[in-house]
């Protein structure tokens, strides 16, 4: 009997600590600044204890009851909590609110839940002995949860279901203290079957919460999803908040509708319009044929030939009602030719073709895989599709968040032989933003651009090649197949910021 | 910029998808044990129908009679067969192909060679792997290199790191420290026998795992990883092979350029080439059964040819010597290690997390050698299907014991016990894996044990000088690409050298 009794402390010691994990680990991945968040999580949480701890006083009647009631209202709360939070992080616009109010609730709750156990059995055993092995089983509960959580816990199930199945745990404990204590309890049945709903629930709960994730993580993006799918080779997300649509590829940030004519004319018209005449134009990746509407505002241009991997990609940019009026329909101008193919592998196969221009707009390097696409290799193979006077603009990542990848991938076009440009613009959905343009011939700013842009004019284009002090060069080695040096930086770089 | 926030769903939702293991197909293949039986039985063998004089046979088609053929080219010496036992050419850098890429068989890279390599950069140069001083870039191994699993997780890089305490990279940097002194001593080359040196000496006497001990290295990480080191390159343990050839793989190599070459189907794509330049010399599926001298010439005997040839150079693997060759010198001492290798066509890539994979894939104290990428070379961004090939030594305890379990267990057994292996990095293996082919050699590689390479009877049988001459880098104690070429070469040179005196 008292093992059992001393196990239910265990128990509910161990899902009191899981709760607090949980939140804790919820806010610093979905909030970031983790030692912020654990610190104000814990702190919360046991100031939280200590009001359930005083509360407990003005509970005098019916403890078993309450105590039941107790574990089931723990079960519940502490069982949804990830799921609400997730949901409610993807949902709502006071996340944090909701954090605290779940942490708090869980806390008071978990508060009462030992004094309460501590009254109920206090005549059953000594007082010395009872303090002594209630407090040791509750450590005991707390070291095992600790050690589950990181090591079982999360890795195997997750932490919408880990919640749950600590829920489930605390449902059970209400259970079986109705019949381990029903000599001190009146309304038995009732309370059983309120136990048997909740962990009904938390089964189903358990069952489901695949879709839950799911639909959490469609949600973590800030506006609500329009759009997603999961291609061959990426995740494709599509956000809209009033007027503004933001394209997601596998999480990562790709344009908001907002500022993109900043990015993609300071990404196209300070090389193309240096060359006069242009007529042939190849687009490396872009499948959202945004870089393509700029082209087509030169009307020397005659072929744009597109290379972008992902078919789904090009195919939602050429006809979803939301997207076509933001390229203008540029996928389906007769000038443009849209190929689906593997950029660096079509460049090796594509016969003897040159280009006026080429646009570089591939995802950043975040592996070895697309740091393929800005090696020393690469830019080589490229430079021999141009024509002698040609010119390449490369989209090159922030130089003043990832300084020194900006300025790896400027060495790298060195070493592959071109004399470089670099350049950038502030685009507020990114920050700064860097380019580089690279050729063989000496370059000159235009100082003609096609009307109708937004954001350059002749006269303010020439001072996007002046760098700040915060983003000058910095020595950086380059980007060779066989030494991918950027990958490095870029996983250094961009870690310092997303944590 | 959220990478982080994918990453930890992945981690959340794993455990939620559907298991089921795909069912596997495969096969032994390129099983040749059988006429390698009938040679050791001494037949039965059909009787030759036609006899051709010829001046010079070079017997066996892997790189070092290969390499001999292609000197022999080189110096305008158009006179020799090439004759092959397989149906194909290239001894253990034989390749295969699938719908989705080539693959190798065994031997699958070359260090990228020092400056001091001639006669390897001159062959590679010849097939344009190397221009005007330049590496061909889509050759030089892309990164990442080399990871290995260790201790739950991949980590960069072979040696280990994850778990290694300060003292364990002190005694790295004091190995590395001995490696370069031993460098700068001149004494350790590729080829082994450049400039006419000869290992002789105190530690051709001892095994690599004694000579650690004795210079105070206890670093359990360290002895892992020279162990690895020769188990992958002399398919023996560190304390079967002799010190002076431990130290020789860690001391030979000029550092140079980050490599090593690598294509698709590894040293196959060398083959190949010479292949493609030898067609007219070389006949395949020509099995030598006899070498009888004839007065000053010699009889090479096939099944369908008799060649009565003035010189012979012998570039089968030299512990056939006996079985072939009449009055044969004695190759006793020549030890081999017993390997099996493995292709394996991936459907899907396994689930993992941290380090992407890389060419080369090692599992911390796993018995086997771990797996290459055949498709590690290719442009692409995204691949689906692949196929990798595992390699495993069978090192573990006496090689006539291993080489028995080899040839005497079913397929079935060897799947099993590659998906087991592999499932300790891959736990979804099963998942991923459509179909082993496994190549199963007793005699893969000469083993440079203590006292082999300073023997009197390893130097006898390289430097023959008659009609007979021997060409293996089995004669060098080392299964790799410089040293079978450099055996081809000068049994070639020293051919020439004689039939030049008789013509």
């Amino acid at each position: 009997m008292s093992v059992v009794l001393f196990l239910s402390v265990l128990l509910i010691a161990a899902c009191g600590l899981v709760y607090e994990l949980i939140a804790g680990t919820l806010a610093s991945y979905l909030l970031g600044d983790s030692v912020l968040q654990f610190s104000t999580i814990i702190g919360s949480y046991l100031f939280a204890m200590g009001i359930g701890s005083w509360l407990s006083r003005f509970l005098n009647r019916g403890l078993v009851a309450r105590f039941v009631a107790i574990e089931l209202m723990v079960g519940l709360v502490g069982g949804f909590s990830s799921a609400m939070l997730f949901l409610g992080f993807a949902y709502g616009h006071a996340f944090r609110f909701e954090l605290y109010t779940v942490v708090i609730a869980i806390g008071i709750l978990v508060g009462l839940e030992i004094p309460l156990l501590m009254r109920i059995l206090k005549d059953r055993f000594q007082f010395r002995d009872l303090v002594s092995h209630v407090l040791t089983f509750d450590y005991l509960g707390a070291l095992g949860a600790s050690l589950l959580f990181p090591l079982i816990l999360v890795p195997k199930l997750g932490l919408v279901r880990s919640a749950m199945l600590f829920g489930i745990v605390n449902a059970v404990v209400a259970l079986w203290s109705t019949f381990l204590f029903s000599s001190q309890l009146v309304r038995t049945v009732s309370l059983r079957i309120a136990s048997a709903a909740v962990l009904v629930a938390l089964g189903c709960g358990m069952a489901f919460a695949r879709y839950i994730t799911v639909a959490a993580e469609n949600n973590i993006y800030a506006d609500e999803v329009i759009f997603a799918r999961d291609t061959h080779y990426q995740r494709i997300v599509l956000t809209k908040w009033k007027d503004d649509i933001r394209l997601f590829l596998s999480s990562h940030l790709q344009f908001s509708s907002r500022d993109e004519y900043r990015y993609h004319e300071a990404l196209v018209h300070p090389g193309l319009a240096a060359v006069p005449g242009a007529r042939r134009v190849l687009v490396l990746g872009g499948g959202d044929g945004l870089a393509v509407r700029e082209i087509l505002k030169y009307p020397s241009v005659q072929s744009i030939t597109l290379v972008d991997l992902d078919p789904e990609m090009t195919r939602l940019f050429s006809t979803h009602p939301l997207l076509t009026p933001l390229n203008g329909g540029s996928l389906k101008n007769p000038r443009v030719k849209v190929i689906n193919a593997d950029a660096f592998v079509w460049l090796q196969q594509d016969s003897g073709l040159f280009y006026d221009f080429a646009v570089v707009d591939f995802p950043d390097p975040t592996n070895y895989s697309l740091g393929k696409l800005y090696t020393t290799t690469f830019y080589r193979l490229l430079a021999r599709h141009l024509t002698p006077h040609g010119l390449m603009a490369v989209q090159s990542t922030s130089p003043l968040f990832a300084r020194q990848t900006y300025w790896c991938i400027v060495e790298t076009l060195k070493q592959a032989g071109l004399e470089v440009h670099p350049y950038h613009a502030y685009v507020p959905a990114f920050g700064e933003w860097g380019f580089v343009l690279a050729g063989t011939e000496p370059y000159r700013p235009p100082t003609k651009l096609p009307p109708g842009l937004r954001f350059l004019t002749p006269r303010t284009l020439p001072e996007l090649f002046e760098f700040p002090s915060d983003m000058t060069p910095v020595p950086a080695e380059p980007n060779r197949l066989n030494d991918q040096v950027l990958v490095r930086y870029y996983d250094q770089e961009w870690s310092v910021i997303t944590h | 910029m959220k990478p982080d926030r994918r990453r930890f769903l992945g981690v959340a939702l794993a455990g939620l998808w559907p298991k089921t293991d795909r069912p596997i197909t495969g096969s032994f293949v390129n099983e040749s044990d059988r006429a390698g039986h009938r040679l050791r039985s001494r037949g039965p063998f059909a009787t030759p129908a036609s006899r051709v004089r010829v001046p010079l046979v070079i017997v066996g088609a892997g790189m070092a009679g290969l390499s001999a053929a292609w000197r022999l080219d080189k110096r305008g010496f158009r006179q020799f067969v090439l004759l092959e036992m397989e149906k194909q050419a290239g001894g253990v850098s034989r390749w295969g192909e699938n719908d989705i890429t080539a693959f190798p068989w065994g031997a699958h890279y070359v260090p990228v060679p020092g400056p001091k390599s001639l006669l390897i950069r001159e062959l590679l140069e010849d097939l344009g792997v190397l221009s005007n001083g330049k590496w061909d870039e889509y050759r030089l191994c892309f990164s990442p290199q080399e990871r290995l699993y260790i201790h739950g997780r991949w980590q960069d890089g072979i040696e280990p790191n994850l778990g290694a305490t300060r003292r364990d990279h002190d005694q790295y940097r004091r190995f590395e420290q001995r490696m370069r002194e031993f460098r700068a001593s001149g004494a350790f080359t590729i080829p082994l026998e450049r400039e006419g040196r000869v290992p002789e000496g105190p530690l051709d006497r001892i095994s690599m795992a004694d000579w650690l001990r004795l210079e105070g290295f206890d670093s359990p990480y360290l002895a892992w990883y020279i162990n690895y080191a020769c188990r992958d390159d002399y398919g023996a343990a560190s304390s079967v092979a002799s010190a002076w050839a431990g130290i020789h793989y860690f001391a030979a190599r000029e550092p140079d350029e980050k490599g090593p070459l690598v294509w698709p189907e590894g040293n196959g794509w060398i083959v190949r080439r010479l292949e493609k330049r030898l067609a007219g010399y070389l006949r395949t599926g020509s099995m030598v059964c006899r070498i009888v001298p004839e007065g000053a010439r010699l009889r090479v005997v096939t099944e369908t040819v008799e060649y009565l040839a003035d010189c012979v150079i012998f570039a089968a693997p030299t512990f056939l010597a006996p079985y072939l060759i009449e009055n044969a010198p004695p190759v006793s001492r020549f030890e081999y290690s017993p390997w099996l290798t493995a292709n394996l066509v991936i459907e899907r890539p396994p689930r993992e997390a941290g380090i992407e994979q890389a060419w080369d894939n090692v599992v911390f104290d796993s018995p086997t050698l771990g797996y290459v990428v055949a498709t590690h070379q290719s442009l692409r961004t995204y691949q689906e299907r692949n196929v990798w090939t595992f390699y495993w030594a069978l090192s573990d305890g006496p090689a006539a014991r291993n080489r028995k379990l080899l040839l005497s267990t079913d397929w079935h057994y060897w799947k099993e016990a590659i998906l087991d292996d592999l499932a300790r990095a891959h736990r979804d293996i099963r998942q991923c894996v459509s179909r082993i082919d496994i190549m199963r050699l007793g005699h893969a590689m000469v083993r440079p044990t203590v006292g082999f390479l300073s023997s009197e009877e390893r130097r006898r049988v390289a430097h023959l000088n008659g009609p007979l001459l021997f060409a293996h880098s089995d004669l060098s104690g080392f299964s790799i690409i410089e040293e079978a070429q450099y055996r081809g070469v000068t049994a070639a040179d020293r051919a020439l050298a004689r039939l030049g005196g008789s013509r």
